[in-house]
């Protein structure tokens, strides 16, 4: 028997985020699709980082639902399996071309059903949100990774992950032959997870750990946009880069703004305040 | 297959490098109170005990040093694959990994700090100037090590794996072996120096870690300053061993038995290590323990 701990109050209702999540994913991912259109350009790859900061969105809140019930391990677990489970969706869905996207979804909603449905019934740990939060988690694992693989190679194939782009010599120089694979996911697991470990407690505040995931989401985005300078032209590099460094910096400024709100106070240099009994 | 005396050179120098990067990993953590004592850091407030030590809680540390590691390594990687020169490549890759280790390090101060305004918990802009700074630096240690010795593993050793991959596996083993050794001495005896030695954390006395310094206020950098002594080289030691005797096993037992020959060696390694581990545990009871009376803590 488990023990809801938090209750959300007020702000955006999770079905809301998880449409908007879903759609706005899938619609970037797509986008990254102008690549091929426009005769093998790179430079809509930057669509790929945006998917992955609006899954990330969606699957920091997911982890909220999730972790407001005492699920027994610590935030980090939750990224953890989100992008494990994804993975293998991910993976697989690869292969199935212009349709990699919409595999994905469903391979890793299956996916993560069965494991919430062992979780719960196997494992006994009877959660209210977890087959739907872990469904929930491996479509977002799945989705980030694409977006990430889209953003570093321009697109989101098996091919394309597998064989040199633009302005490489080597031919182990690609997504999956590199191993980029690897950062990609602690990249995700770590931002996915970490809004939510950071923003808990009492005066945990909807706005502030939303803004503080598309703030790691971003950052992310900007690293992967460097490493795509290894697999995919300059300029599409470049504009990746400018537009992860725009958002970062907007976010980042804003989620300062804030912490300051929410704090108890914003002190530089002052002693611990005295308080009565201690 | 390289030569073997070639084969032992890397690996001493890798072991090496596993310390330092052991070592500064292990004083990073504890600057930012992560792993094991951040619940008793992020408690203290709960009960009453402002305080003025540094809170980044971005993960536990093995899948921390997992991205921070695999991202230096991932980078440094996208750089050789355009220009050959390592040696900067990873110098690079390492700094821009240390930025994003330090941008969730200030988020995290912040996010935690500010959820607990109902208690009355500020947030020090000063903490955050200087300890985000100081671990950032260890981090880079940290961080460049690791990465160096997954490219000596990659390049002169040969192993198979690319360097990013390399980077995650040594980066999480870089975290645990920091947050298995070094923590417990930070977590169990310096924050909690007002209490009998050796006497574990009892429920009465959660969250009143130590919060006043010899003169002053105790921030951060002071348990950083007290856990390198001896938390920061046990670590280093640890994870040093781990890679030492990793490689060690590789490159003179590989050939043997088909490859099977390394694996028992492994095995027996283990099995060493595990009766010395059991000796010092029974020696330690009995010198120790058990408690002779149970006495209420004072707070």
């Amino acid at each position: 028997m488990s023990v809801k701990v938090e209750v959300i109050e007020g702000g955006v209702p999770h079905s809301k985020i998880l449409i908007a999540g879903f759609v706005g994913t899938l619609v970037c991912l797509y986008l990254t699709y102008l690549n091929v259109l426009t005769t093998h350009t790179g430079m809509f790859a930057f669509f790929g980082g945006l998917a992955a900061v609006i899954a990330l969105i969606w699957g920091s809140h997911t982890i909220k639902v999730l972790c407001s019930y005492g699920i027994g391990t610590g935030v980090p677990s939750a990224g953890m399996i989100a992008f494990g489970s994804g993975t293998i969706a991910f993976l697989f869905a690869t292969k199935f071309g212009d349709a990699a996207p919409i595999v994905a979804v469903v391979l890793a909603a299956v996916v993560g059903f069965i494991l919430g449905w062992v979780s719960n019934n196997v494992l006994n740990m009877r959660i209210p949100a977890m087959v739907q939060a872990l469904t929930e988690m491996a479509v977002v694992g799945a989705l980030t990774l694409m977006g990430f693989a889209a953003l570093m190679t321009g697109g989101f194939t098996f091919t394309g992950l597998t064989s040199v782009s633009v302005g490489t010599t080597m031919g182990t120089n690609t997504f999956l032959g590199g191993c980029l694979i690897a950062v990609a996911f602690l990249l995700g697991a770590i931002a996915i997870q970490h809004p939510f470990n950071a923003c808990l407690g009492p005066g945990w505040k909807q706005d502030r750990m939303l803004m503080l995931t598309a703030e790691c989401g971003f950052l992310s985005m900007i690293v992967a946009a460097i490493m795509s300078y290894a697999l995919v032209d300059h300029v599409s590099a470049t504009i990746s880069l400018i537009v992860a460094l725009v958002g970062w910096v907007y976010t980042y400024k804003e989620y300062i703004v804030l912490s300051r709100r929410d704090a108890a106070a914003w002190l530089d240099s002052k002693p611990i305040p005295e308080v009565e009994g201690h | 297959m390289v030569d073997i005396v070639f084969g032992i050179g890397i690996t001493a120098l890798t072991g090496a490098l596993a310390t330092i990067a052991g070592a500064a990993e292990d004083t990073e953590s504890n600057i930012g109170s992560q792993g094991d004592p951040n619940s008793q850091v992020q408690l203290a407030p709960q009960m009453g005990f402002m305080h003025r030590i540094f809170n980044k809680a971005v993960a536990g540390e093995p899948p921390a040093y997992g991205l921070w590691c695999a991202l230096g390594a991932g980078l440094a990687w996208a750089f050789m694959a355009m220009y050959p020169n390592p040696v900067l490549a990873i110098v690079l890759g390492s700094v821009l990994a240390v930025i994003v280790q330090g941008v969730y390090a200030t988020t995290a101060y912040l996010g935690r700090t500010a959820s607990l305004a109902k208690f009355g918990q500020p947030v020090y802009v000063d903490i955050l100037k200087s300890m985000t700074t100081v671990t950032m630096a260890h981090a880079f240690i940290a961080i460049f090590g690791t990465v160096a010795l997954c490219q000596l593993i990659n390049g002169a050793l040969e192993h198979p794996f690319p360097l990013p991959l390399l980077g995650l596996i040594w980066g999480v083993t870089l975290g645990a072996a920091g947050s298995a050794t070094g923590n417990p001495y930070y977590g169990k005896e310096r924050q909690y120096q007002n209490q009998k030695f050796g006497a574990g954390v009892p429920i009465s006395a959660s969250g009143n870690i130590v919060r006043y310094a010899e003169a002053g206020e105790r921030n951060s950098l002071d348990n950083g300053w007290f856990t390198a002594k001896i938390g920061g080289a046990a670590s280093g030691l640890c994870f040093g061993l781990i890679v030492f005797l990793e490689l060690w096993r590789t490159i003179l037992f590989e050939k043997s038995f088909d490859g099977w020959g390394a694996v028992i060696v492994g095995i027996l390694v283990i099995l060493i290590f595990t009766i010395i581990d059991r000796y010092i545990e029974v020696w330690a009871r009995k010198n120790y323990g058990p408690y002779s009376e149970i006495k209420e803590a004072s707070s």
